[in-house]
């Protein structure tokens, strides 16, 4: 008998070592569904994203919460800082924040998820050790998909709602043919930050543009934290470039703006550059963004007519948190992180469970509009963006025009203006 | 373009010998180690910020007070922190390391990590030099960074306490001896060494943003140009901005932009394998020879 005792204890350990999350993969009625939120809640992107999911949690809990089986689960989100974004800080650092939430807060699923690229692909191995269903809306390199591709069963947990760096480059390529067609523009100097998804984004543009007849003068890389890009600007005058396509996620690149005006650049600026992407930048930035043309990698921090709940996002929010905290809505993140919530809730929904492998098949069968547009994820676990939000999820581009104001030029589906030469490059 | 990588390496040149010279004040001439500079000097960007932005001070009363501020709380800082472990080098750098982290985390901690904290331009607008256009913020870099080296020698050659100073940096007993009080030299060389740096902070943020990675940077450039030049020598400090300047606007221009801040990294290591002193530091000439 006690063999037989010791024996059952030692296959539940055996069970728990194999899979440390079990215990917490069953509900029991008025349980919390969890939802963790390891990111890099410094950052704008994930600040707002953070926000972002408070905000449809609380609406989610307002109508009774999450119907999973026979029972209604409240929502509950926990963040932590994993300080990803700051030069310095080590990847193994981020991981052991997102662990240590994993192990106190036992979550079912995991929103937000990344901010760095390289943190992401070393998180998909601690994501598959816990069997988590995870939504990634801000990390960006397409290795993800890559491995999701390639070894489908250890990966199969991971999902990611925004952009990617393959589709900002077809965004942007789309952008630089409406400036080739307008301008005639075709030399093009490129900046981007030494991170893995603004090179991949470079790179992915400069095989576009060469495929498009125009020519790349450079492709300059700045470590993040650096604020002087005198060395490339003095270059992009020399080479006579016509349009600077810079692609940076860190505070100090809006000053690439002011530097370039400093120095009289005579180019258009067409990327992206993440404050310059905020309503707000036009006060911060003192008018000096006036002609910028940047993105919003997904609908929901700009209000878009033909894609509704964008709109109501945007409003909402205002509400929810101020309108200085709307205005401060950065161009990446944070409509993908409020959809991720709804699509976790209707993924456990129909499901009946929050069991992970039941959760993922959920997930690959998502097929809703969001504040984002149409949400469906490929075979890769990526959502599909394109330019049309009923079929797909959808990105803009705008360019800064006075007095002021965020006017959408791209994609032309539902373009309010056309590009207008800044006033600096106007003879 | 030669033209331009002129002009802006000599810009790049004077940003470096104006952050460097309140570290080097301090440091190298008093002797004083404070390591907490880039705390400091982030601290000076964010009080001029919240002076403007919550108190609505004018731009010229909020720089003042800065300054004076910042001076103060160096001189505190030496009587609370460093007079208990004045002397050992070690104790001083940690001590004063520990409190730099201690504020730019308090910053980073307090969320003053974004892109809305700019400090305005003393003077918008820009002028031609040679067909290369320069604004007045640079013009005004150039004015007040020489301004300051040349202060910084005729304070240290034919000043009281500028005397006192490098006594008590080239041989403390001696300089006691002398009726030079220690403590009180370097509790002002401290003050002094913050101000400094307070006034760099005021004139260069304005080109970028108040960035918490900015007071481990500025914490570099002053140790390399230092180094480089040689602790205690101002025109040491003035020739070691100037190669680190044009090398990092060569590299950039020539080699890749990501290696600028390599430029730092490997200077310190080719000047204290080949000179420790420093380009045209003496202090450790003999030992050197021995």
């Amino acid at each position: 008998m006690k063999r037989k005792n010791l024996f059952i204890i030692l296959l539940v350990s055996l069970c728990f070592m194999v899979n440390p999350y079990i215990a917490s993969a069953q509900l029991k009625p008025g349980d919390p569904i969890v939802i963790g939120v390891p990111t890099a809640l410094g950052s704008i992107e994930g600040r707002d994203g953070w926000m972002a999911i408070q905000m449809a949690v609380e609406e989610i809990n307002a109508k009774g919460g999450v119907q999973v089986g026979p029972n209604k689960h409240l929502l509950k989100a926990y963040a932590i800082d994993t300080r990803e974004h700051e030069p310095g800080i080590p990847v193994h650092d981020a991981l052991t924040a997102a662990e240590k939430l994993i192990l106190e807060r036992k979550p079912h699923a995991i929103a937000l998820g990344n901010f760095r690229s390289e943190v992401l692909l070393s998180t998909m191995d601690l994501i598959s050790k816990y069997r988590l269903p995870y939504i990634c809306s801000i990390a960006m390199t397409p290795l993800m998909q890559k491995k999701v591709t390639e070894e489908y069963d250890k990966y199969k947990y991971i999902f990611r709602n925004c952009l990617n760096a393959p589709y900002l480059s077809m965004y942007l390529g789309g952008v630089m043919g409406f400036i080739r067609k307008e301008f005639g523009f075709n030399r093009a100097y490129i900046i981007t930050q030494d991170v893995l998804w603004a090179k991949g984004t470079g790179a992915g543009l400069e095989k576009w543009y060469k495929e498009n007849g125009w020519e790349v003068l450079a492709f300059d890389t700045y470590a993040t934290g650096a604020s002087d890009f005198s060395p490339s600007l003095i270059k992009v005058r020399a080479q006579k470039a016509q349009v600077i396509v810079p692609i940076f996620d860190m505070p100090q690149s809006g000053i690439l703006l002011k530097q370039a005006r400093a120095m009289q650049i005579p180019a258009l600026i067409a990327g992206f550059i993440s404050p310059i992407a905020c309503e707000n930048a036009w006060k911060v930035f003192e008018g000096e963004v006036e002609g910028m043309i940047n993105m919003i990698y997904e609908v929901g921090p700009i209000p878009v007519k033909a894609v509704p709940k964008s709109v109501a996002f945007n409003e909402n929010y205002g509400r929810r948190w101020g309108e200085k905290a709307r205005t401060e809505l950065s161009g990446h993140g944070p409509g993908p992180s409020y959809d991720s919530i709804y699509i976790l809730a209707s993924a456990f929904e129909r499901a009946k469970t929050v069991e992970p492998e039941a959760v993922v098949k959920a997930l690959e069968q998502t097929d809703m509009h969001g504040a984002i547009g149409r949400i469906r994820f490929g075979k890769d676990h990526q959502v599909i963006f394109g330019f049309d939000p009923k079929e797909t999820a959808v990105g803009v581009g705008f360019q800064w025009k006075k007095p002021g104001q965020r006017v959408v030029v791209f994609p032309e589906g539902f373009a309010e203006a056309k590009i207008d030469l800044p006033p600096y490059m106007k003879k | 373009m030669l033209l331009s990588i002129l002009i802006y390496g000599l810009i790049n040149s004077i940003i470096l010998a104006l952050t460097a010279i309140g570290f080097s004040l301090t440091f190298g001439i008093s002797g004083v180690a404070n390591f907490a500079y880039g705390g400091f000097y982030i601290l000076s960007g964010f009080l001029v910020w919240m002076l403007l932005n919550y108190l609505r001070f004018p731009l010229l009363l909020a720089i003042a007070l800065t300054i004076g501020v910042v001076g103060l709380l160096g001189f505190i800082t030496y009587w609370i922190i460093l007079l208990r472990v004045r002397g050992i080098a070690l104790s001083e750098v940690i001590a004063t390391f520990a409190l730099g982290v201690g504020i730019l985390e308090l910053f980073r901690y307090l969320g003053f990590v974004t892109y809305e904290f700019t400090l305005p331009y003393l003077k918008k607008g820009m002028i031609l030099i040679a067909g290369v256009p320069v604004d007045y913020q640079r013009l005004y870099i150039i004015g007040i960074g020489l301004a300051l080296v040349l202060f910084l020698y005729f304070f240290t050659h034919h000043t009281r306490i500028g005397l006192s100073f490098r006594g008590i940096a080239q041989n403390e007993r001696t300089a006691i001896s002398l009726g030079i009080r220690s403590d009180w030299t370097a509790a002002l060389s401290l003050a002094f060494g913050c101000a400094m740096g307070a006034l760099a902070a005021i004139v260069i943020l304005p080109l970028g943003i108040i960035s918490i990675n900015t007071g481990y940077e500025v914490l570099l450039i002053a140790v390399a140009v230092g180094i480089v030049g040689g602790l205690e020598s101002v025109s040491g400090i003035l020739i070691a901005s100037l190669i680190l300047g044009y090398t990092q606007v060569f590299t950039g221009t020539y080699l890749k932009p990501e290696w600028m801040m390599v430029v730092y990294l490997a200077a310190i290591v080719i000047v204290l394998t080949i000179k420790p002193s420093g380009l045209f530091g003496k202090f450790k000439e003999l030992e050197e020879r021995v």
